[in-house]
């Protein structure tokens, strides 16, 4: 009863409008389920609620129409799916997700081990308001993490080998940013226009252009909402193994310096440069904060 | 590249195709060709020419060469031994 009790509060079982019946939500590490979860959700959807699931747009399933005295029953029997409760509330939310390698020719980064990471660590834990992760494996944005309070966009540093180059010119065609020009038969980078999204490195038929560093951006205070805005990026190439801790400080920060209900995005307006160097302070200056 | 590039065994045609189209095209042409033969490629704008070389490359073939010509490009791919 003390479990049950607990989940509750972390808010993953909504009230609906009609009396007596709440909506189960259930999250999804970056929008996969098993087969097996799958038939579990059907039959469990069937049994306890109406027949219908309906998909979050947070890559989350929804059961809706539970009775509140069922609470307890569906609970264990999603347990025992390895079906992850959902939240809502002031709390941080599933971390939504592209695709990722396993199947997107584009992805830069591993994308799941790190969304493992940070659902582990921060999964519905109580700030000021909601606050919504996003992973993306390209500057594509697929999954659109600029619209999230903290956003994780991989990138990649194209480096230059120029005895390898046959100065064909395809990566000046290809980039996106216009960040390349051929001068003297070899591609010049300008890196101030580019994307990191290393469209030269995948078409370079003689892989002149390779990997220097790749990571994740960091883009902070984006939502959508009734007053949307996107993201701002504020630091470049941090490795999957240093995010987590680097959101622990933006949570802490945010939590110290938020009025009332304030999103991350509100507090970055209403502070200006005091948010960055409050950043930075919280983590001692180890780390470069500004891109 | 700069070397010599082996005479083509096919050439194909996709300027009036568009994603997903081009790279379709290209796949099941290099289908019907033996590992090392050359098929050369004609596109034009932006989108094959981002999509056709990298898709070439993570399937195992070799882009040798990217001639211009005019507002179109010539790619001249090699097929791989394992594809």
């Amino acid at each position: 009863m003390t479990t049950a009790y607990h989940e509750l509060e972390k808010g993953g079982f909504i009230k609906q409008k009609q009396k007596d019946r709440y909506c189960m939500r259930l999250r999804t590490i970056g929008g996969n389920l098993s087969v097996e979860q799958l038939a579990g959700i059907i039959e469990l959807a069937g049994k306890y609620g109406q027949g219908q699931v309906h998909l979050t747009t947070r890559q989350g399933m929804e059961i809706p129409g539970v009775a509140f005295q069922d609470y307890r029953d569906i609970s264990r029997e999603l347990k025992k799916l390895d079906l992850l409760p959902g939240t809502c509330g002031p709390r941080v939310r599933a971390v939504l997700a592209c695709a990722g390698p396993d199947t997107c020719g584009h992805a830069l980064t591993g994308v799941r081990p790190l969304v493992e990471s940070l659902d582990a660590r921060f999964f519905a834990r109580e700030a000021p308001n909601k606050v919504k992760i996003g992973v993306s494996g390209c500057p594509n944005s697929c999954s659109k993490p600029q619209e999230n309070d903290i956003g994780l966009v991989g990138a990649v540093e194209p480096q230059f080998e120029s005895g390898r180059c046959a100065g064909c010119g395809l990566c000046v065609e290809v980039c996106p940013t216009g960040a390349l020009v051929l001068a003297g038969g070899r591609p010049r980078i300008d890196r101030e226009r580019c994307l990191n999204e290393g469209d030269c490195i995948a078409g370079c038929p003689t892989d002149a252009w390779r990997a220097g560093r790749v990571g994740y951006h960091l883009y902070l205070g984006g939502k959508v909402g009734r007053f949307p805005a996107p993201g701002r990026k504020v630091a470049s190439f941090l490795t999957a193994g240093e995010i987590p801790e680097i959101v622990e400080q933006v949570l802490a920060v945010y939590s110290a310096r938020a009025r009332g209900s304030e999103r991350i995005g509100d507090v970055m307006a209403r502070l200006g440069s005091a948010w960055d160097a409050a950043l930075k302070d919280s983590e001692g200056g180890g780390n470069e904060w500004a891109v | 590249m700069g070397g010599v590039i082996p005479i083509p065994k096919a050439f194909l045609d996709i300027t009036g195709d568009v994603c997903p189209l081009t790279f379709v095209k290209t796949k099941l042409r290099l289908e019907e060709l033996a590992p090392g033969d050359v098929l050369e490629v004609r596109l034009q704008g932006p989108e094959p020419l981002q999509n056709v070389p990298r898709s070439a490359k993570e399937e195992g073939h070799r882009v040798l060469a990217v001639k211009h010509e005019g507002a179109c490009y010539h790619l001249f791919i090699q097929k791989g031994e394992q594809s």
